[in-house]
C-alpha cells in the first residue's frame, strides 16, 4: 500500500451526477451457432456481464469491504485511453463503458462500483497488439472449445491455421457483432 | 492491465440509470462531425453599382 493510497481514504469524494465513460476490453463467449453471446472480463475467473443488466462490482479477495476499495484492486476496470488496453490478455471486444456509483480514479483509468457498456466493436487481437484499434477489424470469429470466441482478420486466421491453431468453426464477424449489439442494446463503436 | 496509482474518489449518482441511450453523446467514440456549411443565399445578392 502506498502512502498516496492511504491518504485517499481521508479525502472527501468528488460528487457528480453524470456517469464517466471510459475504454474497456472484454473476452467473448458464445455457442457454436453464434447464439448466447456474452462479454467476459479478460481475467478468466471473473463473472460474465449479462445483457441488459447493470454490472455491480464485488471483491473476490475480501468480503469485508465494498468494491471498489481505494486500498484494494477490486472494482470494474476501465481506462482513459485505448492504448493501455493493447497490453490486455486476449481482448476480443473493445468498447466504451459507463461507470458510476463509487469510482476510484487512477493515473491511467478507473475502478467503478457499477458499469454498463455503451458502444462495442470486435477486434482482431493480433492486429490490435501490433498496430492499433483502427487497423484491427476482424473478418471472422473463430469458435473454440469451452465456447470461446476469437475474432480474427483473414491474415491471422491463415497464420493460425499454418501453425496448427484452427477454430472448430468460423462465423462471419459482421453477423456476430450485430448479434452482440442487439443482445446488449448498444451502439456501434466508430473507432 | 496496469492503471497506475489511485488519485481520487468520485461518487456518481446519475439521475437516470446509464443503460444505452440514456447518457449524453460520447464525443470520443464518434467520428468528428463535419463543420456546418454556411447556407448559400437563395437569391443572389444585389450589389447596387
Amino acid at each position: 500500500m502506498s502512502l498516496r493510497s492511504a491518504t485517499l481514504e481521508g479525502l472527501a469524494p468528488d460528487v457528480r451526477t453524470e456517469p464517466i465513460v471510459a475504454w474497456r476490453a472484454w473476452a467473448l463467449t458464445g455457442r457454436r451457432d453464434g447464439a448466447r453471446l456474452l462479454l467476459r472480463p479478460v481475467a478468466k475467473r471473473a463473472r460474465t456481464w449479462q445483457p441488459r443488466e447493470i454490472v455491480q462490482a464485488s471483491c473476490r479477495t475480501s468480503r469485508r469491504h465494498d468494491a471498489p476499495d481505494p486500498l484494494c484492486t477490486c472494482g470494474l476496470h476501465a481506462t482513459h485511453t485505448i492504448d493501455v488496453l493493447r497490453r490486455t490478455r486476449c481482448p476480443a471486444v473493445l468498447g466504451r463503458v459507463a461507470l458510476w456509483g463509487r469510482v476510484v480514479e487512477h493515473e491511467h483509468g478507473y475502478r467503478a462500483q457499477y458499469a454498463y457498456p455503451q458502444r462495442l466493436r470486435l477486434i482482431c487481437q493480433f492486429c490490435f497488439w501490433m498496430s492499433d484499434a483502427r487497423r484491427s477489424t476482424p473478418d471472422h470469429v473463430g469458435w473454440f472449445p469451452h465456447d470461446e470466441l476469437i475474432p480474427v482478420c483473414e491474415e491471422h486466421l491463415a497464420v493460425g491455421r499454418r501453425n496448427g491453431v484452427s477454430p472448430r468453426l468460423v462465423l462471419p464477424a459482421s453477423e456476430v457483432i450485430q448479434r452482440l449489439r442487439d443482445a446488449y442494446a448498444v451502439d456501434p463503436l466508430a473507432v | 492491465m496496469d492503471i497506475g496509482q489511485p488519485k481520487r474518489i468520485i461518487e456518481i449518482e446519475p439521475a437516470t440509470l446509464p443503460l444505452p441511450g440514456e447518457i449524453a453523446p460520447d464525443p470520443e467514440a464518434e467520428p468528428a462531425a463535419r463543420p456546418a456549411r454556411e447556407p448559400e443565399p437563395a437569391v443572389p445578392e444585389h450589389h447596387p453599382s
